[in-house]
């Protein structure tokens, strides 16, 4: 069994009285597709808020790559390999497709200290994560001076951060749209340029955060033909949000449903599907009449 | 310059700078309106590019630029009091004057970059309007320091610093931040910063460490504005609290939001235009009013300059709160001529 990328354990966020989330369970390994899905409010977003470090959980442990991570900022989760995208798109605006996307391919290779080797040094023990800080600091430093005397060490990471990029926009099908500035772009082409923007930090565990809202019935159906491809290419573990049933129940592999910021069940999307309980939570919200889908029991 | 070697990239156009303006200082050396007035521009431009670093690029605000200079302009001027009697020996006078102003400014840039961290490290984790009030009750804090302090003078301030500044040097400083400035941009400690003002939620999700940009942008922004204000403690006979006031800071703030935020030549053309334009009433009303009514009218310029910043300030943001250049470039418009415009490079 392969370790676990990703683990929720007993995972509770209050706001004031409102318990958006509690007794959150998750568990995602390399290659795993899952679905969170839920009627409006049910606390997915908060989940994915909890799980990247946006908020600090009431209660119970966030694990990324083995390592708690609760306390720890976005960005330092982000750097273990934990990459999202917003549900009400968070684009770079003024920036083009490509720096949107460069934004987030930092660069591997340091002046003095690699990347690795700074994470080593964090890991051994809590002792030399002071000397994994300074290493850290040494490293940007350095950096800012390179950038300032354009060296030629410079030069070659800017060339290579702009391959990297390219190549992401040519996965996500943007490439001709690299130089358009990111608010130009159609609703679609926004929607598929946030999942290259979080490829590019390099995640092992991508979170999407309703990918397919907003999009046509012929795009949704490509993009869930591309969220699996994207797994086996980059060899991720994938948890979508999505509001169209339909669409999670044709991709995801277990899913787990939230319902007032409880888990109501969980499991292969025909055991979910006709569990009594998510019924009650869908009709409650008269959903599944407004999706146009079957109703209780009825056939796949 | 595309075709340049590599390496020579970096330097080269510092080189070539110091080339035309050590030509120039030849020429210009012999007219002393004429450098006293550049100097008053460059100094302004200085600040202005700087501060954008911080209101523009990154997106955050702050408008207590004048205290930064402040601190550059003491303890560069303080520094340069100490070495009057020095020389050193061996290199003609001039020479030595230039490299003793040279220390002075990197001691007072020095000064007012770690002044510009011990400020922003707690102030940076804030958001948007608390940056504005900490750096503004910085300014005026500065200020109530030096006016309390015997060896800044108190409120009467330091006088006798010797007037080495130079068109050469003024202006030296001002290429330095405006390639520093456009080196960041290109770069992707820049594309950070960019990313910070457009949605620091996202950069941060997207790995960006938001509070450790910011505070190094305001560091380097602070920098310069100490180098600002070392020189202007070299040309300006006496230096007081006067000088370094809230006024001075909002002028700037002015000046980067009239160019238009992010926008590096809009804050170089509205710097020169904004100090000019004053300096240009002054003696048009000293022309046509003659002695008496026009030394009136003159000193009137700068009672109303405020108020006109002000308005300024009002039309902008109603007619184009972007500013005039927006976040465009001058060079942009032709980017083979000025380097490599950020759009040809892509
Ligand atoms: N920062 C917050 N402060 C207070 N309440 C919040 C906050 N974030 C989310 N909530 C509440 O938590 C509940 C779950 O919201 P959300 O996770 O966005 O639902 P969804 O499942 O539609 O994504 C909602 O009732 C929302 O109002
Ligand atoms: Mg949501």
């Amino acid at each position: 069994m392969s370790t676990s990328l990703l683990q929720a354990q007993g995972v509770a966020i209050h706001f004031g009285g409102l318990k958006a989330l509690s007794g959150f369970e998750l568990d995602i390994h390399q290659g795993d597709l899952k679905g969170l899905i839920g009627p409006n409010g049910a606390g997915k977003t908060t989940a994915f808020n909890v799980l990247t470090g946006v908020y600090l959980p009431t209660a119970g442990t966030v694990r990324v790559a083995g390592e708690v991570v609760n306390g720890l900022k976005p960005h330092q989760i982000n750097r273990l390999g934990l990459a999202r995208t917003f549900q009400n798109i968070r684009l770079f605006k003024t920036l083009t497709a490509l720096d949107n996307v460069r934004v987030a391919c930092l660069a591997d290779t340091y002046p003095f200290f690699s990347r690795a080797r700074i994470e080593a040094a964090r890991r051994r023990s809590s002792k030399r994560s002071g000397a994994a800080a300074a290493m850290a600091a040494l490293n940007n430093y350095v950096d800012w001076w390179r950038a300032m005397l354009l060296t030629p060490g410079f030069q070659r990471e800017e060339r290579a951060l702009t391959v990297k990029a390219d190549a992401l926009l040519d996965v996500m099908g943007l490439l001709p749209r690299r130089s358009e500035e990111a608010r130009n772009l159609p609703y679609g082409e926004q929607r598929r340029l946030e999942i290259a923007r979080a490829l590019a930090t390099g995640p092992r565990v991508l979170l999407l955060d309703e990918p397919a809202a907003g999009m046509n019935t012929r795009e949704k159906a490509d993009l869930m033909v591309l969220i699996r491809e994207l797994r086996t290419r980059f060899n991720l573990g994938i948890l979508v949000i999505e509001h169209d049933m339909k669409l999670v129940m044709g991709i995801c592999e277990e899913i787990t449903v939230l319902d007032y910021g409880e888990t109501i069940a969980r499991g292969n999307p025909e055991r979910v599907r006709t569990d009594p309980k998510v019924i009650e939570a869908y009709l409650g919200d008269s959903y599944l009449a407004a999706q146009g889908m079957s109703v209780p029991g009825g056939s796949p | 310059m595309a075709s340049l070697p590599a390496p020579l990239r970096g330097v080269f156009p510092v080189l070539l700078a110091l080339l035309l303006l050590g030509a120039l200082q030849v020429v210009v050396g012999q007219l002393p309106f004429f450098v006293y007035l550049s100097s008053v521009v460059g100094v302004n431009v200085i600040l202005a590019v700087s501060l954008n670093i911080v209101n523009g690029m990154t997106g955050q605000f702050s408008i207590g630029h004048a205290g930064f200079m402040a601190v550059g302009a003491y303890v560069g001027g303080k520094l340069a009091l100490e070495m009057k009697d020095l020389a050193i020996s061996g290199i003609p006078h001039g020479v030595s004057d230039q490299l003793q102003l040279l220390a002075s400014l990197a001691v007072g840039g020095a000064a007012a970059g770690v002044a510009g961290f011990l400020v922003g490290l707690p102030s940076l984790r804030l958001r948007g309007d608390y940056l504005a009030i900490v750096t503004l009750g910085f300014g005026e804090m500065i200020r109530v320091i030096v006016s309390n302090l015997e060896v800044f003078g108190r409120a009467l301030g330091l006088s006798g610093i010797p007037q080495t500044s130079s068109f050469m040097m003024i202006w030296m400083c001002v290429f330095v931040v405006v390639l520093v400035a456009r080196r960041i941009q290109d770069s992707a400690h820049g594309r950070s910063l960019l990313a910070i003002r457009e949605d620091e939620v996202a950069a941060e999700a997207m790995g960006v460490d938001t509070t450790a940009y910011k505070v190094r942008a305001f560091v380097i922004s602070s920098f310069f504005a100490g180098v600002a204000g070392a020189l202007f403690a070299h040309f300006v006979p006496i230096i007081n609290p006067g000088s370094f006031t809230f006024v001075k800071s909002i002028e700037v703030v002015t000046m980067v939001v009239a160019g238009g935020l992010g926008s590096i030549s809009g804050s170089i053309v509205a710097a020169v235009v904004l100090t000019l334009l004053p300096e240009v009433l002054r003696s048009l009303f000293l022309q046509v009013g003659g002695l008496e009514g026009g030394a009136a009218l003159a000193q009137k310029v700068d009672q109303i300059r405020m108020p006109v910043y002000g308005i300024l300030l009002v039309i902008l943001m109603l007619s184009r709160p972007q500013g005039v250049f927006g976040s465009r470039e001058l060079w942009d418009a032709f980017p083979r001529w000025w380097g490599r415009g950020r759009r040809a490079e892509e």
